[in-house]
C-alpha cells in the first residue's frame, strides 16, 4: 500500500486536509470577497458631488468638519475662482455664498365666513368667463351668520415649536357682533347701484391695528386678523450654470436663474415700472395665470414684486441704485408655527353662551418665502369656500404688503469648541452662543402709513449663533423678483445623505435632541426657529446669483465675496482610482493661497455638541438646552474605515487560522493513537525507528502536496498577499503537525509492574466521583477537550461580538455604517466558519474516548447501574470538561470582543459562558 | 403459569431443536442432567435477529425459538463456533439486549413487564455479568473494579472487605492495588468474576472465560467458576473450552 492509499486510508488525515483545504479557501475567498466589498462601498460612497472644497486661508480644525461652510464671510475673489476653473484637472469649479438674513411680514392673516351668494344672480356678468358655473345652477343664498347680529370674542394666537417646547408668539382677543349681510339696490343716477351691506346693529370685530376690522364682500364676511408672526430667512448666492453642471438634473430649478438679466438691467425703479404698466394697459387671462413674460422667463409671482414694488416706492425705501435681485425660492418651510382663532359666542355681558370652535392653520408645504400665498386664510367653522363658483378669476395672491428687510446680521456659522473624542471617533462638542436678538416685533407702520398697534405680538428674545458681517457700501434696498421656486427635500434626495459632503449651503444638517437640560434620554428633532440666526436654520429660504449678492450686500462686482468654491476633479472613477489626481488638483489650488480640502474619502459622522444659555424665559433667566447631535464631516474616513475593517477581516482571518491549528492538533492527536499499535508491529517485524518516521512521514506528505497545490492555486487566483500568507501558515501548521506525529510514534517501554493506584486519590463511591476518576485518568483527553470546547466558545463569543458591533467597529460615521453593512455577511460567514471549525474541533476531540466511554458505561450498565446513575456519569464528565473549558472560552470570547469590538466584549464573554453551558447537555446527549 | 413452563421447557430441553438462520439449517443440541434446583433465569422461545433495518442490509437470524432453564447452582454452558449467537443468548439473558422475540425470566418474573430501572435493580440483584476480556475500567485498581457495582446502593464502604477476600479467592489478593493495563488476561478475568460476585449474584452470566488463556490460566477459571456452584449460584457461561463443556452441568450446543 503505497503511501497515497495510506493517506486515503486514514480518514483522519485525509478529513484533516480537507478541512485545512476547505478552511484556506473560505478564508481567502471570504476575506478576499469582504475586502472587495469594503472597497467598493467606501469607493461608491465616499466621493460625493465634488472632490475638493476651497475656502479662504484659515487654520486647519482638525478631522471633523462642521457641515454649514456657506458662512458669509467671503474670502474667495472671482479671479481665484476664474484661476481654479483653469486648471486642468477641474470639471466643474461652483462658488457658494451665504448672502443675507431677510426679514419678512406675511400677508396678514383674515378669519372667512360664507355669506351670500344668490344676489350675485344678477351679477353673473362681471365675471364674463365661460369656465364659470352658470348662476341659475347657484346654490341658495346661506350663511354661517345668523340674520341678526350676534356678539362673539375672537381669540388669535399664533405658536411655535423648536421641537422641544412650545413658544406663544401672541395671543390677542376682540370682540364685535356679526350677522349675515344684505344686498342693497338702491336708485342711483343713470340706473341701480347694488351694494352689500350688513345688517343692522352689527359692529364688526375689529383687532388693533394694523387688523383692519371685519367686512362683508362678494362672499364673505372677513375679519383682518391680527398680523401673523415674523419670519427671516437666508439667502445664498451660487453661480447657476456651475451649479446646474454640479447637481445634474437636480439642479434643474436653477435654470431660470441663468436667464436672470445682467446687473446693468436690474434697477429696481425700472422693473417695478415695467410690471405696473403691464397691469394698467391690461393683462391678459393666460398672463394672469402663468405670468407675463419677463426676458424669457415667465415671472408666475409678478404681483407680489409689483404690489411690493408700489409699497416701497410709497414709504420712500427705493433708491436710484435699489436693484431688483432675481431669487429662487424654496417652496415649504421647515419652521413649526401654527396660527389659531377661537370662535366664541358671547351674551351682553360677556359669558360664554356658545364655543362656536377653534380653526388652525400652520405654515406648512404651501409657503412660498416672497410670496406668501395666503398662509392664513381661515374659515369660519362651517363656512364653504365657494368662490370657484366664479370660475378662473385669473386671481393672484397678492403677496406681502411689505418689501422684505435684508439684514447682514446673520454670518458665520456656528462657534464649536472641542470636546472629549470618543474611542469610536466620535466627538462631543459644545456650542458657544452669540448675542441675544429680539425676533417677531411689528413694523412701525401699517400698510396705510399707520402707526401699528404693538400689542399685537410678543417680541421673543432667541439666541444667536453666528455673527453679523461687514458689508460694503451702504446698502440700497432690494427688490425681490422670484423666479422660480425649489423643493429642497428633493434635492436633498437627488444628492443623497453621503454625498452631501460637507456643505450645507441651502441644505444645513439637522439636529437631533438627545439629551435635554436634565441630561434625560430624549430623541427630538430640532427645528429651525423663526430667526435664521438661531442654532437650527432651515434650508435657504431663497438662492440667488452673485449680482444678486452684490445689490444685497453693496458690493463691487469683483469683491472677495465668495465663501466657498466646490471643485469637482475631471478624472472620472471611484475614489480610490481618483485620489492622485485630486490630491494633485488640491495642491495646485493650495499653491494659490487658498484653503483646499480634499472631501473625497470622507463621510458623515454625529458630533455630541453642549448648547449653554439656548432660550430665556419672562423673568430672564437662561436655560440650556442640552445635548444635540449633527451629522458632522470625517475627513479621511474612506482611509479609516477601509482600514478598521480590513483589520476585523484579518483578525477574523487570524482567528479561524488558530481554529485550524488546534483542529490540525487534535486531528494529529487522534492520528498517532490509532497507529500506534501498527507502529509496534512494524517495529516487531524489524522496522527501525527512521524508517516508521518515513512511512508516516509520506502519508503527512501527500496532504502537504495537496495543500500545497491549493495554496499555490488559490495565491494565484486571488493574486494577493494576504492569500499567501494564509496558505502558507497552513502548509507550516500541517508540517509542524506531521513532524510531531512522527516523532510520538517511537517505541516506548512499558513494563511496570509496581502497583499504580494512589490511594490518596477520592474513592470511587457515586457517579460523580467515578467521573471524576476516568478524567483524571485521561488528563490528555480531557485537556484536549476542554482546549476544544474552550476553542468553541471562544469563537462563539467572537461570531457574537461581530453581530452585535460591526458597524461601531468599523467607527462611527455614516460610510462606516454602510461599509460595515456591506461586509457584514462575508464577516459573518466566516466568524461562522470559526464557529464550526471550533465545534468540529470538540467532536474530533470528544470522539478520542468515544468508544471507551461507551464501552465502560456498557459495562457499568451490565453491572446493574441504572440508566439515571449511567446519565448523571455523562453528565459529570461533560459538566466536569466544561468547568475547565469555561474560564479559557469565556476569557477567549472576551479577549476576541474586544479585539473585534470592545463596545461589544461584555457580551461575547456571555455568550462564551452559554456556549459551555449548552455544550454540557449535548455532549451528554451524544455520548448517550 | 412459571410451573407449567418450566414442565414444557424440561420437555423441550431434551429434545433437540431445529432452528432456522437465513437458508442454513442449525440444531441447538441440548444434554440435560437431572436437577431439581429452582429456576432464576429462563429463557423462551427467544429468537434473535440483526439487520433488516432501514439501513437495507439483510436480515441475519442468529437465535431461533431458543429455550433454556437455568436452575440455582447449575452450570449451563452455551457451546457454539464464532457467530453462533453464544454472547447474544448472554447478553439477552443478563438483560442487557431485548430479544427479537421470545421472553426472558428472572425468578419467574418477565423482563417484558419491568422498566429499564427495574432490570437494572433486579440485574443488580440477581445476575454478576462477566464480559469477555473481563471489561475492566482502565484508571481504577483492581480493588476498584471489583467495588464498582457497590456504589449505585452506596455500599462502597461495606463490601470493602468483601471485595478483599474475593479478590483473595480468585488469587489476587496481592494485587488489588494494581489497575487492568498491569495484569494479564487471565487475571483480569478473575477480577471480573470477583467483581460480579461482590453483591452476592445468584445468576453469574460468563462469556469466553477462558478464551487467549493457556490451560492453567483457563482451568482456574473453570474452578473458580465451578466452586460458585456449590455456593448455589447459577452459571451461564458461553464457551468452546472442551474442559469447561466437560464440568458444566448443562449445555446446549449450537450448531
Amino acid at each position: 500500500m503505497n503511501a497515497v492509499q495510506r493517506f486515503i486510508r486514514s480518514r483522519v488525515l485525509l478529513l484533516t486536509a480537507s478541512i485545512l483545504i476547505v478552511a484556506m479557501c473560505l478564508s481567502v475567498l471570504v476575506q478576499g470577497q469582504s475586502q472587495a466589498a469594503l472597497n467598493r462601498t467606501v469607493d461608491q460612497n465616499s466621493r460625493g458631488l465634488y472632490d475638493v472644497l476651497v475656502q479662504a486661508k484659515a487654520d486647519d480644525n482638525g478631522g471633523l468638519m462642521q457641515p454649514d461652510i456657506a458662512t458669509g464671510q467671503g474670502g474667495v475673489s472671482f479671479e481665484q475662482l476664474d484661476s481654479i476653473r483653469k486648471l486642468s484637472g477641474t470639471s466643474v469649479a461652483a462658488p457658494i455664498s451665504l448672502v443675507s438674513r431677510v426679514t419678512q411680514n406675511l400677508e396678514s392673516p383674515r378669519l372667512d365666513a360664507t355669506d351670500y351668494l344668490g344676489f350675485n344672480a344678477g351679477l353673473a356678468g362681471t365675471s364674463g368667463d365661460p369656465t364659470a358655473t352658470d348662476p341659475s345652477k347657484w346654490p341658495a343664498a346661506e350663511s354661517v351668520l345668523s340674520d341678526t347680529p350676534k356678539k362673539y370674542r375672537l381669540t388669535a394666537s399664533a405658536v411655535s415649536s423648536d421641537g422641544h417646547s412650545d413658544q406663544t408668539l401672541f395671543k390677542t382677543t376682540a370682540e364685535g357682533s356679526v350677522g349675515k349681510a344684505k344686498l342693497i339696490q338702491e336708485q342711483v343716477a343713470g340706473g341701480q347701484n347694488v351694494r352689500i351691506q350688513g345688517p343692522e346693529g352689527e359692529t364688526g370685530i375689529k383687532f388693533p391695528t394694523p387688523a383692519g376690522g371685519s367686512e362683508h364682500n362678494l362672499f364673505n364676511l372677513s375679519v383682518s386678523l391680527p398680523m401673523a408672526p415674523q419670519v427671516t430667512e437666508s439667502v445664498v448666492a451660487v453661480d447657476p450654470v456651475s451649479e446646474r453642471a454640479l447637481l445634474g438634473t437636480a439642479g434643474d430649478f436653477l435654470a431660470p436663474l441663468e436667464k436672470a438679466p445682467p446687473a446693468d438691467a436690474r434697477n429696481a425703479g425700472a422693473i417695478g415700472r415695467h410690471f405696473e404698466s403691464l397691469f394698467t394697459n391690461g393683462i391678459s387671462m393666460d398672463e394672469l395665470k402663468e405670468g407675463p413674460d419677463f426676458l424669457g422667463v415667465k415671472l408666475k409671482y409678478w404681483a407680489p414684486l409689483m404690489t411690493q414694488y408700489q409699497q416701497a416706492k410709497r414709504d420712500g425705501q427705493l433708491t436710484a441704485d435699489s436693484q431688483a435681485i432675481p431669487l429662487i425660492v424654496r417652496s415649504g418651510t421647515a419652521v413649526d408655527l401654527k396660527y389659531s382663532v377661537k370662535i366664541e359666542e358671547i351674551d351682553d355681558s360677556g359669558n360664554v353662551t356658545n364655543d362656536v370652535g377653534t380653526v388652525t392653520r400652520s405654515l406648512d408645504k404651501d409657503y412660498l418665502p416672497f410670496v406668501s400665498k395666503s398662509p392664513f386664510a381661515l374659515a369660519w367653522p362651517g363656512s364653504k369656500d365657494l368662490s370657484q363658483l366664479m370660475g378662473d378669476t385669473g386671481s393672484f395672491s397678492q403677496g406681502l404688503y411689505n418689501p422684505a428687510t435684508w439684514s447682514t446680521n446673520f454670518a458665520a456659522a456656528p462657534a464649536y469648541k472641542d470636546g472629549e473624542t470618543a474611542a469610536n471617533g466620535a466627538v462631543d462638542k459644545s456650542a458657544s452662543p452669540g448675542d441675544w436678538v429680539t425676533v417677531n416685533r411689528l413694523p412701525d407702520k401699517a400698510a396705510n402709513g399707520a402707526a401699528v398697534d404693538q400689542t399685537q405680538r410678543n417680541p421673543v428674545d432667541e439666541r444667536s449663533y453666528r455673527e453679523n458681517l461687514e458689508t460694503g457700501k451702504k446698502l440700497a434696498t432690494p427688490l425681490a423678483m422670484v423666479y422660480g421656486t425649489f423643493d429642497a427635500a428633493s434635492v436633498k434626495d437627488a444628492a443623497g445623505d453621503v454625498n452631501r459632503l460637507p456643505l450645507g449651503g441651502y441644505d444645513p444638517a439637522p439636529f437631533t435632541l438627545t439629551k435635554d437640560a436634565s441630561g434625560t434620554d430624549v430623541n427630538t428633532e430640532l427645528k429651525p426657529s423663526l430667526s435664521a440666526t438661531g442654532l437650527v436654520s432651515q434650508s435657504a429660504g431663497a438662492i440667488t446669483d452673485y449680482y444678486g449678492l452684490a445689490a444685497a450686500r453693496g458690493y463691487e462686482q469683483n469683491a472677495s465675496v465668495i465663501d466657498a468654491v466646490r471643485v469637482r476633479a475631471k478624472v472620472p472613477g471611484s475614489w480610490k482610482q481618483a485620489q492622485p489626481e485630486v490630491e494633485k488638483l488640491a495642491n495646485e489650488i493650495r499653491d494659490m493661497g487658498l484653503q483646499a480640502t480634499v472631501v473625497a474619502g470622507s463621510a458623515r459622522e454625529d458630533a455630541s455638541i453642549a448648547v449653554p444659555g439656548y432660550s430665556k424665559d419672562d423673568a430672564g433667566k437662561e436655560s440650556p438646552l442640552g445635548t444635540v447631535q449633527q451629522s458632522w464631516v470625517r475627513q479621511d474616513a474612506a482611509d479609516a474605515v477601509s482600514g478598521s475593517l480590513t483589520a476585523t477581516n484579518l483578525t477574523l482571518l487570524f482567528l479561524t487560522l488558530c481554529g485550524a491549528a488546534l483542529l490540525t492538533g487534535a486531528s494529529t492527536v487522534s492520528y498517532i493513537r490509532k497507529r500506534r499499535s501498527e507502529a509496534g508491529t512494524l517495529r516487531a517485524m524489524g522496522w527501525t525507528q527512521r524508517r516508521i518516521r518515513s512511512w508516516v512521514l509520506a502519508e503527512f506528505g501527500v496532504g502537504a502536496a495537496l495543500l500545497a497545490v491549493a495554496g499555490i492555486a488559490l495565491s494565484l487566483i486571488s493574486w494577493s498577499t494576504a492569500t499567501a500568507v494564509v496558505s502558507a501558515s497552513v502548509l507550516v501548521l500541517y508540517a509542524g503537525a506531521a513532524f510531531v506525529a512522527a516523532q510520538q510514534l517511537r517505541h516506548r517501554e512499558v513494563v511496570d509492574q509496581d502497583p499504580q493506584h494512589d490511594e490518596r486519590l477520592i474513592a470511587v463511591d457515586s457517579p460523580l466521583t467515578f467521573a471524576n476518576r476516568q478524567l483524571s485518568a485521561n488528563k490528555f483527553n480531557t485537556i484536549s477537550l476542554a482546549v476544544a470546547v474552550g476553542v468553541f466558545a471562544a469563537a462563539v463569543g467572537g461570531l457574537v461580538a461581530l453581530l452585535i458591533d460591526i458597524p461601531r467597529a468599523a467607527g462611527a460615521s455614516a460610510l462606516s455604517g454602510l461599509a460595515a453593512a456591506s461586509i457584514a455577511f462575508p464577516s459573518v460567514i466566516l466568524a461562522v466558519s470559526g464557529v464550526a471549525v471550533g465545534l468540529l474541533l470538540t467532536m474530533v476531540t470528544g470522539r478520542f474516548e468515544l468508544q471507551a466511554k461507551r464501552q465502560y458505561l456498557g459495562t457499568l450498565r451490565a453491572m446493574g447501574w441504572n440508566p439515571d446513575m449511567l446519565g448523571q456519569v455523562r453528565f459529570f464528565e461533560n459538566a466536569m470538561v466544561g468547568t475547565v473549558a469555561l474560564p479559557l472560552g469565556v476569557v477567549g470570547a472576551l479577549g476576541i470582543g474586544l479585539l473585534l469590538a470592545p463596545y461589544a466584549a461584555l457580551w461575547a464573554a456571555i455568550a462564551g459562558l452559554v456556549a459551555v453551558l449548552c455544550w454540557i447537555p449535548i455532549a451528554t446527549k451524544v455520548v448517550q | 403459569m412459571t410451573n407449567e413452563l418450566n414442565l414444557d421447557r424440561e420437555a423441550h430441553d431434551r429434545m433437540t431443536a431445529s432452528t432456522r438462520r437465513g437458508a442454513h439449517k442449525t440444531r441447538a443440541n441440548t444434554i440435560v442432567k437431572a436437577t431439581d434446583h429452582a429456576t432464576p433465569l429462563e429463557l423462551s422461545n427467544i429468537t434473535i435477529h440483526y439487520g433488516g433495518g432501514k439501513g437495507g442490509a439483510e436480515a441475519v437470524n442468529v437465535v431461533d425459538d431458543f429455550n433454556m432453564t437455568l436452575h440455582a447452582g447449575e452450570m449451563h454452558c452455551v457451546a457454539g463456533r464464532s457467530g453462533s449467537g453464544k454472547t447474544s443468548i448472554l447478553t439477552v439473558g443478563a438483560g442487557l439486549t431485548l430479544p427479537t422475540s421470545g421472553r426472558v425470566f428472572w425468578e419467574g418474573d418477565s423482563l417484558e413487564t419491568m422498566g429499564d430501572d427495574e432490570i437494572a435493580d433486579r440485574r443488580r440483584a440477581l445476575i454478576g455479568y462477566v464480559d469477555q476480556g473481563g471489561a475492566l475500567i482502565d484508571g481504577m485498581s483492581a480493588l476498584e473494579n471489583v467495588l464498582l457495582p457497590a456504589v449505585p446502593d452506596g455500599e462502597v464502604e461495606q463490601r470493602r472487605d468483601m471485595a478483599k477476600d474475593l479478590l483473595d479467592l480468585v488469587g489476587l489478593g496481592r494485587r488489588m492495588r494494581h489497575r487492568p493495563a498491569q495484569l494479564s488476561g487471565g487475571e483480569r478475568q478473575r477480577v471480573a468474576i470477583a467483581r460480579a460476585l461482590i453483591l452476592g449474584t445468584r445468576v453469574l452470566v460468563v462469556d469466553e472465560p477462558t478464551a487467549s488463556l493457556d490451560r492453567a490460566a483457563a482451568n482456574r477459571i473453570i474452578s473458580i467458576l465451578k466452586d460458585t456452584t456449590s455456593d448455589g449460584i447459577a452459571v451461564l457461561v458461553a464457551s468452546h473450552d472442551h474442559e469447561l463443556v466437560r464440568q458444566s452441568d448443562t449445555l446446549t450446543e449450537l450448531i
